[in-house]
């Protein structure tokens, strides 16, 4: 495969190798926060923060660790991260932290985090290694956006706190429940997958 | 030097380097972190007494302390209790504010929950159920009045409204604050709760 440009490194996150869309990553804490936009963009910011660092050093030291070990070594790596994010968020942005709960330290476990740095920081230069993290971020905040945009209309009628229906549209409670983000999250791939279809088929030569 | 020496060289610095770093930022949010948690629980125990200016905290236990809360004057205004039990899904930490008799309630609110968002979690809003708790005569149990009415005047002096749909979550509230007050009651009788003039 040919190297990539940096702009094509910096934008694959966002639609052909999406992390939730297209490599199914990080779907727990998409389906736990994204039944309001603002929960999204913390969480989102969280994940920024912990992908883009660990990508960083994994990159930076990859030549040092031996291949035996690479696995475990990422992840105290990604674990110290997510420990500095949840600490910072507890002392600095309180109603935040506590609104995000448990998923915070969860991070450690996103799958997004440790597929990048195996599959991508561990094998490419140090600045590849950060577009390529900035990309997937994009591409993972892009997804809890739109999710937790419908979520909160349908669920709450606001968007951001904002009342946006009026009291004549009944909340879809289901949509702020479990099921409501699995409803979701399947939409939203199947019509990812669709237009990226019909993209495919308007490339192929007649 | 050879592979499981360089295995072990390599894991045992990240190790340390992180373990230290982690250590260091452990120290600074520390101190912050405490702060936060504490001025969330004394400014809620501010706001349920209307007119407290200062509290003190003059019994704690396990999961339920009492807070003697003053006026400008130095007059004793009532008491905040905060006390914790469990809800649908986990704990609930609530705080209640009642008048030195222990006769009456001010008001309730919500510390901390993880209730069904949408569902539950409405216990946490002033619109649709907390606003229905407020001046309660507490020198009887509290009841629940379900099906809830939507005028917190139609309600007899010791009721409070249910959260249509969450029920479970209305009941385990009223029993925490049941409970609190009746256990202050005690306290009180025991004199525990200092000297009243």
């Amino acid at each position: 495969m040919a190297q990539k440009s940096i702009a094509q490194e910096l934008t694959k996150g966002l639609w052909s190798e999406g992390p939730v869309t297209r490599q199914l990553l990080g779907l727990c804490s998409v389906l736990a926060v994204s039944n309001a936009v603002i929960n999204g963009i913390a969480m989102g910011l969280a994940v920024t923060f912990v992908l883009v660092f660990s990508s960083l050093l994994v990159s930076l030291i990859r030549k040092l660790i031996p291949n035996q070990v690479r696995i475990a070594s990422y992840i105290v790596i990604i674990a110290s991260f997510v420990t500095i994010a949840d600490r910072v968020l507890a002392a600095y942005f309180h109603d935040l932290s506590k609104a995000m709960g448990p998923y915070v330290p969860l991070i450690v476990v996103n799958c997004i985090i440790l597929g990048r740095a195996e599959a991508f920081a561990s094998k490419n230069s140090v600045g590849r290694s950060t577009i390529d993290a900035l990309g997937m971020s994009g591409g993972y905040i892009l997804t809890l956006l739109l999710m937790g945009a419908i979520r909160e209309l349908l669920g709450s009628r606001s968007i951001l706190g904002q009342q946006i229906l009026g009291r004549w549209f009944e909340p879809w409670v289901v949509m702020l429940l479990p099921p409501g983000a699995f409803i979701m999250l399947g939409l939203i791939i199947s019509l990812s997958n669709y237009f990226d279809l019909k993209a495919k088929e308007r490339r192929r030569p007649r | 030097m050879n592979l499981s020496t360089r295995m072990v060289v390599v894991l045992t610095s990240i190790g340390l380097l992180s373990g230290s770093f982690l250590a260091i930022v452990g120290q600074v949010t520390k101190e912050r972190i405490l702060f936060n948690k504490k001025r969330e629980i004394e400014e809620a125990a501010l706001r349920v007494v209307p007119g407290a200016k200062s509290i003190q905290v003059i019994y704690e236990e396990r999961d339920f302390t009492v807070f003697q809360e003053k006026d400008e004057q130095g007059r004793v205004v009532g008491y905040a209790l905060q006390a914790s039990g469990t809800g649908f899904q986990d704990e609930i930490v609530l705080g209640v504010g009642v008048n030195s008799e222990l006769t009456k309630l001010f008001s309730l609110t919500i510390i901390d929950q993880k209730e069904t968002p949408g569902l539950g979690a409405k216990i946490t809003e002033e619109a649709s159920f907390l606003r229905y708790w407020q001046d309660r005569d507490c020198t009887q149990p509290l009841q629940l009045r379900k099906p809830p009415v939507e005028d917190p005047k139609s309600l007899a002096a010791n009721e409070v409204n249910t959260i249509t749909g969450a029920t479970i979550s209305s009941k385990s509230v009223l029993n925490i604050v049941n409970q609190a007050i009746a256990k202050a009651r005690q306290l009180r009788e025991e004199g525990k709760l200092g000297s009243e003039k």
